[in-house]
């Protein structure tokens, strides 16, 4: 299944609506989209799981990635609402220790605003 | 002047015949019984800057059809013995010529007959009563049909010859990969090893290891390099040379499962197109008969006790690369006789059937339970099996390893 991203904006970054599966076949679609991100200096960025379906161990890897960018620029990636299956392979691979999750928008956002 | 250097004299012969054989002409072969209407065709032809062969018959006109391979035949319907369809038909019917473009001529324009003569494999046809300019116009349009499948059965054959090479070094890296595997059976006295490896493409990211660290240890490792194909086999291939006993002693000063990875994660961080490894590493201590272990984002590792139980030996962990910082730290559990240690990739669980439903940890497990009674590398392929009959398909859609170990009772 492909990819769709959908973004918007919220305070201090951006929101990317990710629709689909996180996977090794959609990476170049979700790169693209987190680079457009970067290079318009965005530091905060949260990626809205809630549509997402699978994720594989390429996607896992590119959310590390990801992650790894951020920190570098003093910035941060954030997670909303992953789904249930989703959230139990990136437990697996302790990604919550590596990047925060969130169940609202408003706590994501918020996080941003008091780091900002 | 004359060239003073032959060979430059040479070169420049051999590329001037090339040239010619790029221009020459492309060549039209008439099959006609009726001399006039042939020689008419000809002298038409000819006018149109083509080269022409003449055959007066259906026979003797297949014959040069196979000799010359014309680029394009115009062929009459009515001839005695051989007439135009079966011409066709024996073309079609031959692989080396079946490709040949063929314009039928007829006096008889039918949308019946036209209809029967493409059935039996002609490619156009042309009334005897068309206009010079359709003539030339379908004569042409023959000759440029025939140049694009000639060039697509260039490329094809190039594709083909490229392809085998390819296929030829995978098979070759494929062979040196499977070299690096560890022989099963009594790896020390007491210890028996078993495993299969099922790459999902010639080549695959999935490694393992077991190796002896001093006289009461055995050191074990699997590894699986995220992505698919050759470069997840190289980058699998230099983690396992670094994983080498005597390496790990002069880099790392420890066979300590945990000391190991937090270096190996140091050493080995993520690529920037995001790829990693997940790994888990094992120690197994004969005198105190416990199995030490650390495991980077590897949840492929369970230990199937004499007494039925199953018990799985993975905390969540990092994968390699995810965080140069981190601390992998090691976890000890008793490993009786008659128990059995298995390290696997997820390529066995993660099986999808036909529905999309996932063959899963569960699943798996209950078939490992289920195979206690038989011999370790029993056991191993018929878990193997069970997981290809839940897919349905012949080969796994990502790279499959599994490894058991069983200490004697």
């Amino acid at each position: 299944m492909s990819m769709q991203v959908k973004e918007r904006s919220m305070p201090n970054g951006v929101i990317l609506e990710l629709t689909g599966d996180l996977t090794y076949a959609n990476r170049e679609q979700f790169k693209t989209a987190v680079e457009s991100v970067r290079q318009r200096g965005f530091r905060y960025l949260v990626l809205d799981m809630s549509n997402v379906r699978f994720i594989d161990s390429s996607g896992l890897g590119l959310l590390a990635l990801v992650a790894q960018q951020f920190k570098l620029t003093q910035g941060k990636l954030s997670l909303l609402k992953p789904q249930a299956y989703v959230r139990e392979i990136m437990a697996l691979a302790n990604i919550p220790s590596l990047i925060p999750m969130y169940e609202n928008e408003q706590d994501a956002v918020a996080a941003y605003a008091k780091a900002a | 002047m004359k060239s003073s250097c032959p060979q430059a004299d040479a070169t420049d012969r051999v590329g001037a015949v090339e040239e010619i054989a790029a221009q020459e002409p492309p060549t039209v072969l008439i099959v006609d019984d009726d001399p006039v209407a042939r020689l008419a065709m000809a002298a038409r032809v000819k006018r149109m800057g083509y080269r022409v062969l003449e055959a007066g018959d259906g026979q003797s006109g297949l014959e040069t059809l196979r000799r010359e391979r014309p680029d394009l035949t115009i062929l009459d319907w009515m001839m005695p013995g051989l007439d135009g369809p079966s011409f066709c038909e024996q073309v079609r019917g031959d692989p080396d010529i079946g490709s040949s473009q063929i314009l039928m001529m007829t006096s008889n324009d039918h949308p019946e007959q036209i209809a029967e003569g493409l059935a039996r494999g002609a490619d156009d046809f042309l009334s005897k009563a068309a206009s010079r300019q359709e003539i030339i116009a379908r004569i042409q349009a023959g000759i440029r049909t025939a140049s694009l499948i000639r060039r697509l059965e260039q490329v094809t054959d190039q594709l083909r010859r490229k392809q085998g090479i390819l296929d030829q070094e995978l098979r070759a890296a494929a062979r040196y990969v499977e070299s690096l595997l560890p022989s099963a059976g009594m790896v020390v006295s007491g210890v028996e090893l078993a495993h299969l490896y099922r790459p999902s493409l010639a080549l695959g990211g999935d490694l393992y290891n077991v190796f002896r660290c001093g006289d009461q240890c055995l050191g074990m490792y699997l590894l699986d390099a995220s992505g698919h194909g050759v470069a997840s086999a190289l980058r699998s291939a230099s983690l396992a040379s670094f994983l080498r006993e005597d390496n790990l002693l002069r880099y790392v000063g420890s066979h300590d499962p945990g000391a190991i990875l937090t270096e190996v994660n140091r050493l080995f961080p993520m690529t920037g197109a995001g790829e990693y490894f997940t790994i888990v590493m094992a120690q197994l201590d004969l005198r105190s008969q416990k199995v030490r272990y650390a495991t980077a984002g590897h949840s492929g590792v369970c230990v199937h006790r004499r007494t039925g139980d199953l018990q799985w030996l993975a905390p969540p962990t990092l994968p390699l690369g995810f965080d140069s910082d981190c601390v992998y730290r090691s976890v000890e559990t008793p490993f009786l006789p008659g128990d059995r240690l298995y390290l696997f990739s997820d390529g066995i669980y993660e099986v999808p059937n036909s529905k999309d439903e996932l063959w899963g940890k569960e699943r798996f497990a209950a078939a490992l339970c289920r195979a206690a009674d038989r011999t370790l590398s029993g056991a191993l392929s018929t878990v193997v099996a069970e997981a290809s009959q839940w897919s349905g398909r012949d080969g796994f859609p990502d790279d499959v390893a599994v490894v058991g170990i069983e200490l004697k009772a």
